[in-house]
């Protein structure tokens, strides 16, 4: 009787546990699911952003922005990129080490992308670079603050992200198993590099150059 | 398919990344067209969604962890 009662004990952990991981699975689709359908609603937005490019400076004209800086930020993002496929894949392996340094890295590769964005295209930093671009004098200036603004906003959300994720892998929430914080955030940030991906040839790349004057 | 693979295939896919945009860095000097120009960015593009972002995993059970 009591090794009967043993087995449908054991037969009925077994089918909770996995019960539980088709639950795991399940919620795990959706939330996939979830984050595409948020990533093809930005894409409105990063959409018309690029469209007003077009619209306004047309496919022959850009202004005048310093090629090596665009060159170099737009090689640092898909650096952080390639680093954070790195800690996710540290992660899935269950390198806790290799994860904390490569999404480290990538907060690090973000935070020198926006420095470049804010010192050599905003030109905040007067003391070190004068920008000739202002939001409100022309077409030009005011297209370049729009696309790189709103992509820094996104750039800064998913620095704040990764650190969130970094703490969170400090105190052992995630494991090789279950880590879906990590991927939706890689993710998150992969997603921003694609937005760039697009950003860069039409602010720096395509068209010729149209000289402004500086205020 | 990219859990097995491990490291590796990330940093191939990273040095493609990087000598694409070399090349339309050298397309754009050379006044090649727009729609060109868009054209490598797409590819590049399609290189992270498919490698990185694992847009597979939508329609499968790879990397159910």
């Amino acid at each position: 009787m009591a090794a009967v009662t043993t087995t449908a004990q054991a037969a009925a952990l077994h089918h909770d546990t996995h019960a539980g991981h088709d639950n795991y699975a399940a919620q795990l689709r959706m939330n996939r699911l979830g984050l595409w359908l948020f990533f093809i609603s930005e894409a409105f937005l990063f959409g018309g952003l690029l469209a007003t490019r077009f619209f306004l400076w047309g496919a022959d004209t850009r202004p005048e922005l310093d090629q090596t800086i665009g060159l170099i930020v737009t090689s640092v993002l898909l650096i952080s990129s390639v680093s954070m496929r790195l800690a996710e894949t540290a992660m899935e392996r269950g390198n806790r080490r290799a994860f904390s340094i490569f999404i480290l890295l990538t907060a690090l590769f973000g935070l020198i992308f926006l420095g470049g964005v804010m010192i050599y295209e905003w030109g905040l930093f007067p003391a070190i670079y004068k920008g000739h671009l202002t939001p409100w004098d022309n077409k030009y200036g005011a297209v370049v603050f729009a696309m790189t603004g709103m992509h820094a906003l996104h750039v800064i959300s998913g620095i704040v992200f990764i650190l969130i994720v970094w703490n969170l892998a400090r105190k052992g929430s995630f494991s090789p198993e279950r880590h879906w914080g990590v991927e939706s955030c890689a993710i998150y940030w992969h997603y921003v590099d694609v937005v760039w991906i697009f950003f860069y040839p039409a602010l720096y790349l395509i068209g010729n150059v149209v000289h402004i004057a500086a205020h | 398919m990219l859990k097995q693979s491990g490291y590796g295939i990330v940093i191939v896919i990273g040095v493609v990344l990087a000598v694409l945009t070399v090349l339309e860095y050298l397309m754009a000097i050379n006044h090649v067209g727009a729609a060109l120009l868009m054209l490598v960015a797409a590819l590049k593009a399609i290189l992270v969604i498919y490698f990185f972002m694992h847009v597979s995993r939508l329609w499968t059970a790879e990397g159910e962890h």
